[in-house]
């Protein structure tokens, strides 16, 4: 099974400056994962001015340039990860090395045999 | 450059019943994205019912919460990574998605590099990232 473990942040919480020794951490984080064969992806995101967001009405598709300042939660990074169930996935986001707030969304990545009764 | 364009949906529609024909339709748009060469890659999310979210606090334990998360204003359904040359450009590809007419959101954000890090990380740390990063690629090749 696949998931996707995604970093959600309050974008106006004041998080402080980036240490070197948190992306240490993360870092041994990271590798721990490689090291039990579970890591497909992981990858940061920039923040939000460096994006847009494109929302689909009747009338045709409508572009909003970031900053999405309006936003209490953002997207900040993701893993992928192969495991074996939904607990495994939730004891490896608990060990990810956060104490400030930041949220971890974990979600099934749909395979395949997820739309074999649709198609 | 590469972009994450992210797909969210609210709780109702993401228990919508789904046309096959939508099907169809998205699997000719990544296949238009693999033809150009900046398809990296493309997934859907079952529903929030099969997902978590833990919750980080200063000097307590992490807090887990079992989907599905019926509050939540929006959901991430699913996302694409594409490799393409600008922000621009990744809009344009994304106003070409299919079978969105009724407000669904897509959110584009750019992938940090390593180059984005240089003088935050350290070069030790900078080094590791690229060395696993060439592993991974490895393995999914």
């Amino acid at each position: 099974m696949r998931f996707l473990m995604m970093v959600k942040i309050d974008p106006g919480a004041d998080r402080g400056e980036v240490r070197r020794s948190d992306l240490n951490a993360m870092d041994e984080y990271n590798q721990a994962l490689r090291d039990a064969g579970a890591l497909v992806a992981v990858d940061g995101l920039r923040d939000s001015s460096h994006g847009s967001r494109v929302t689909f009405e009747d009338g045709g598709a409508v572009v909003k340039d970031g900053p999405f300042t309006e936003s209490k939660e953002l997207v900040a990074g993701f893993w992928i990860l192969e495991l074996g169930s939904h607990t495994e996935a939730i004891e490896w986001a608990k060990r990810i090395p956060f104490a400030n707030g930041e949220g971890v969304e974990i979600r099934q990545i749909a395979e395949d045999s997820d739309f074999e009764n649709i198609k | 450059m590469r972009f994450m364009i992210i797909v969210k949906m609210t709780p109702a529609q993401e228990n919508a019943v789904q046309d096959p024909s939508s099907f169809e339709e998205m699997g000719k748009y990544n296949q238009s994205l693999v033809d150009a060469g900046i398809l990296l890659a493309a997934e859907g999310l079952t529903g929030s019912k099969d997902g978590a979210i833990v919750t980080f606090r200063k000097g307590g334990k992490p807090s887990v919460k079992d989907g599905p998360f019926t509050e939540a204003k929006e959901l991430v359904a699913g996302f694409w990574i594409i490799q393409v040359k600008s922000l621009e450009e990744a809009v344009e590809w994304t106003k070409r998605i299919p079978g969105f007419a009724d407000g669904e959101s897509v959110e584009i954000r750019r992938v940090a590099e390593i180059a984005d890090f240089e003088g935050i990380m350290s070069p030790e740390t900078i080094a590791q990232e690229e060395a696993m990063r060439d592993v991974l690629s490895k393995k999914a090749n």
